[in-house]
């Protein structure tokens, strides 16, 4: 009977389960910090971020690096303990710190078992209250920083994201990156990061976020006692004036013997407050946001020129970027890229009906998950703080998906996909590469260096 | 800590055509999770024929009987699922997770390429295939600064017709040559319920898991005979040293020796011996190399072990203008010296800290639970292992990491350097 059964059609779904999205709170505390609270008890576990809004957009232009060191460098030595003791009070804890500072936030995370929470909040309350920034934990730390640097010269997805990057914002700070440029980083000192500590980690603008197995009474007590003069006030960072987006260009950069290219086409778009980021959402995920894409069923599936293409829209605090990247095999680079540009005219011309409704129900569907771990929770939570979402704004997500109409989809296919506009960035061997670029367009395509300057 | 926390509760059965069922219910969250193990890996292509377990796992995502090219990963995304599959030496995993109410069609989808994949077999699909996983060969490995030393150590820590010298991926010439017969036969050898174990985990009803389970797996026929590969321990008779020139701007010196397969006796050991030299700023490397000498970027140390056997390496980049040999004296000297000189009761304890940290964290995720529960049955044949795993690293002595060094780490080595193209 077993093998006589029907397996011609997919099972059909039986009844689903509702499920509640955590329950965010927000607690205000005396020294104006707002701690966004998600009670999660399955495990004994607590994950807390403290995020300030100075990242490395702030970095002055001949420093760039400046923030990114800071974050190195922070942890090196607070209070009482020099760097080694302070480390080896958190790894005898087993808590997993860590820093970093991206464009527009510099954020530290510690994640932690409950019984060792207060310790470990407590040592992370000194290193963002009393770092020493003693000058031979900097010289280490700089240096280290530098030949990181010097390491990136070599991979090439690093070169090919930063330089597209650089064409798209040129001289405005998204267009840099945060670890910054060997000329740059090399001339900042210790008192240039003991200044932007003072200008930037005494009263400028705090959140933080604590989800796990831990009480508001407990949290309320612990920011009390360790992180009381932590002054955090409501502050704006300084206009950012980007540049105009550019009539299409292709631009390359040599890199020698590459088994690949790595292929980034894209231009500035609307920002993340656009009144039409949901239909632009769901047009992204047929274009090229998840592995059953048009881009990536024909870069992958259809001519196997790849190990995966995709596409996102991105958001910085204070601009918008939509990108088409993607690895192909170097004697394939110039059918890639007309492969990607004509999939980039072809939402433009029509979206299906299917397509449509494939793409709402993979995002509304999926959402549960993405509030399966302590970690991932405030991952949600972190765009709620760069760009000041409310805080039902994950109430209303489902529901804001669904009423997208197809009208509208069309409309932010228009509005947010631009060949005429394009910067396509390609990082391969020339001598490879440079024909197979030449037979796209009438003209020279464009060398650049691997910091993404017209050579 | 609490033991409860670390205890699974789950039932293991086996259906008539040998298929290992695992079953654990968990309704914290509305989604269920399956994994399914095929107990086959790279460890059994031979050579000339290499990169084929993995080749193969590509071609389980092309649509069998049932389902449509591409129609595997749509069904799953649209239901807001998530899915992939690996390959290692030893076997290939399969899995998924979807919301609680689409089980039925995670047990279609992974039943149908179980057991009626052939059908669906094409030429285009394999030479698609091909094409893909070239290009992953060399997005992940051939373009990747230092992305050639995984395959150039192993294939100089193990002799050539050992099955854990050549990469997983394969060699390029051998990814090139296959056909359609390779993917019949392997799939007639080694795809069937009784070479495989299916976890399923998360929000279910027992009796209806068992049943669906049975109405979609019971059918398929087992295998006859299927062939395992079995190989003495090995170990190198002299110290071997390879030089590779790669576009990298800094040297990197890899060390590896042969040690203990997994769960053997000194396999835990080795692991907090890891932690004891690399795992922390406050580790013997880190501290000797990145702190106190500056003369290396980064360093790392782990212990690799699989089923036929197990392999301890540790890697560390050079700092500009450092010579390789330099990092090399000192970590050889550092090894000299934990041996001599004994292994502190607050290194013991921050490793075994850090160990048990690390499994609570990974229990916040269905997936990783899942796979846990297959590893386990793999190596142990009981899936509940969480606390036998962690008890491990407990009992782990001072003696235990000093002996484990020097029973290993005193041995002949691989050692490949990967140094910047001569201009």
């Amino acid at each position: 009977m077993k093998k006589n059964m029907n397996r011609s059609s997919a099972p059909e779904p039986t009844k689903k389960i509702s499920f509640d999205i955590p329950q965010i709170k927000v607690l205000n505390l005396n020294n104006g910090l707002e701690v966004y609270y998600v009670k999660k008890e399955k495990l004994p576990i607590v994950q807390s971020v403290i995020i300030s809004s100075t990242g490395s957009i702030g970095d002055p232009d001949d420093k760039k690096g400046l923030a990114f060191l800071t974050s190195l460098l922070i942890d090196e030595g607070a209070g009482g303990y020099d760097a080694l003791q302070l480390n080896n009070e958190l790894e005898k804890l087993g808590t997993i710190t860590s820093i970093s500072a991206n464009h527009d936030t510099f954020s530290f995370s510690i994640l932690s078992l409950k019984e060792n929470f207060e310790r470990s909040f407590e040592l992370l309350s000194k290193i963002i209250l009393e770092p020493r920034f003693e000058e031979k934990d900097f010289a280490r730390e700089k240096k280290k920083m530098l030949d990181k640097i010097l390491q990136l010269k070599d991979e090439p997805s690093f070169i090919a994201s930063s330089a597209f990057e650089k064409r798209l914002f040129k001289d405005a700070p998204y267009g840099s990156p945060e670890i910054g440029f060997e000329k740059t980083a090399s001339r900042i000192n210790n008192d240039d990061v003991k200044n932007f500590y003072r200008k930037n980690f005494r009263g400028s603008n705090f959140k933080s976020i604590v989800v796990g197995n831990i009480t508001e009474e407990e949290i309320v007590r612990f920011f009390n006692k360790y992180l009381n003069t932590l002054k955090s006030k409501y502050g704006e960072n300084d206009p950012i004036i980007l540049p105009v987006q550019e009539k299409t260009k292709i631009y390359f950069v040599d890199k020698k013997d590459s088994a690949q290219s790595e292929i980034r086409i894209g231009h500035i778009t609307k920002k993340r407050d656009a009144e039409d980021f949901y239909a632009a959402r769901i047009m992204n995920t047929i274009l090229g946001g998840q592995f059953s894409s048009r881009i990536n069923l024909n870069l992958r599936e259809k001519r196997g020129l790849t190990y995966g293409a995709g596409s996102s829209i991105n958001y910085f605090k204070n601009a918008g970027y939509f990108e088409v990247s993607t690895a192909v095999n170097i004697n394939n680079t110039g059918e890639a890229v007309s492969e990607i540009v004509n999939e980039l005219n072809l939402i433009r011309e029509k979206i299906s009906d299917e397509e449509i409704e494939f793409a709402k129900s993979y995002l509304i569907k999926q959402f549960p998950s993405k509030f399966e771990t302590y970690t991932q929770i405030a991952k949600n939570i972190s765009p709620l703080i760069v760009h000041r979402l409310p805080i039902d704004y994950y109430y209303s997500y489902e529901k804001s998906i669904e009423l997208v109409t197809t009208d509208e989809i069309g409309k932010a296919a228009l509005e947010y996909i631009k060949p005429d506009e394009t910067t396509i960035v390609v990082v391969g061997d020339k001598s490879e590469i440079i024909s197979q670029l030449r037979n796209l367009r009438s003209y020279e395509p464009i060398e650049l260096d691997i910091y993404g300057n017209i050579i | 800590m609490n033991d409860d926390l670390l205890k699974i509760n789950y039932q293991k059965y086996t259906l008539a055509n040998g298929l290992e069922v695992i079953l654990y219910p968990d309704k914290s969250l509305p989604t269920v999770s399956i994994n399914i193990w095929y107990r086959v890996g790279s460890a059994n292509e031979s050579p000339g024929k290499t990169g084929f377990a993995h080749l193969f796992e590509h071609m389980m995502f092309q649509g069998s009987q049932n389902i449509p090219k591409e129609g595997h990963f749509k069904f799953i995304q649209e239901a807001g699922g998530t899915l992939n599959g690996s390959t290692s030496i030893d076997r290939t995993n399969y899995y998924e997770s979807v919301p609680a109410n689409y089980l039925e069609l995670l047990l279609w989808l992974e039943s149908d390429r179980m057991g009626y994949l052939l059908p669906a077999l094409t030429q285009d699909k394999l030479d698609n295939q091909k094409d893909v996983v070239m290009n992953e060969r060399r997005q992940r490995y051939e373009n990747q600064p230092y992305g050639l030393a995984w395959e150039l150590l192993f294939s100089n820590l193990f002799s050539s017709d050992h099955p854990y010298s050549w990469p997983t991926i394969g060699w390029m010439d051998d990814i090139a040559k296959f056909e359609l017969d390779d993917v019949r036969n392997f799939f007639k050898t080694y795809y069937s319920p009784n070479n495989a174990s299916l976890v399923l985990g998360g929000n279910f009803e027992i009796e209806t898991a068992k049943s669906l389970i049975d109405k979609y797996f019971g059918g398929i026929p087992r295998a006859d005979l299927i062939p395992t590969v079995s190989v003495p321990p090995q170990s190198l008779t002299d110290n071997k040293k390879v030089i590779h020139e790669d576009n990298v701007q800094l040297p990197r010196i890899y060390l590896a020796w042969n040690s203990d397969k997994a769960f053997d006796r000194y396999d835990a050991a080795l692991d907090i011996l890891s932690d004891i030299l690399s795992g922390t700023k406050n580790s013997r490397l880190q501290k000797n190399l990145l702190f106190d000498n500056q003369i290396a970027q980064d360093v790392s140390s782990f212990q690799y072990s699989a089923r036929l056997s197990g392999s301890f390496i540790i890697i560390s980049t050079a700092k500009p203008g450092i010579e390789i040999d330099k990092i090399k004296t000192e970590i050889i000297k550092e090894i000299e010296n934990l041996i001599k000189n004994d292994v502190t009761d607050e290194e013991l304890i921050r490793a075994k800290n850090s160990i048990k940290s690390s499994y609570i964290y990974s229990l916040q995720k269905l997936d990783t639970i899942v796979d846990h529960l297959n590893h386990y049955n793999f190596f142990l044949n009981e899936p509940d292992a969480f606390l036998f795993d962690i008890s491990r690293y407990e009992k782990v002595t001072k003696d235990n990491v000093i002996t484990a060094a020097e029973k290993f780490l005193k041995k002949p080595f691989t050692e490949l350097n990967i140094v910047p193209k001569s201009k």
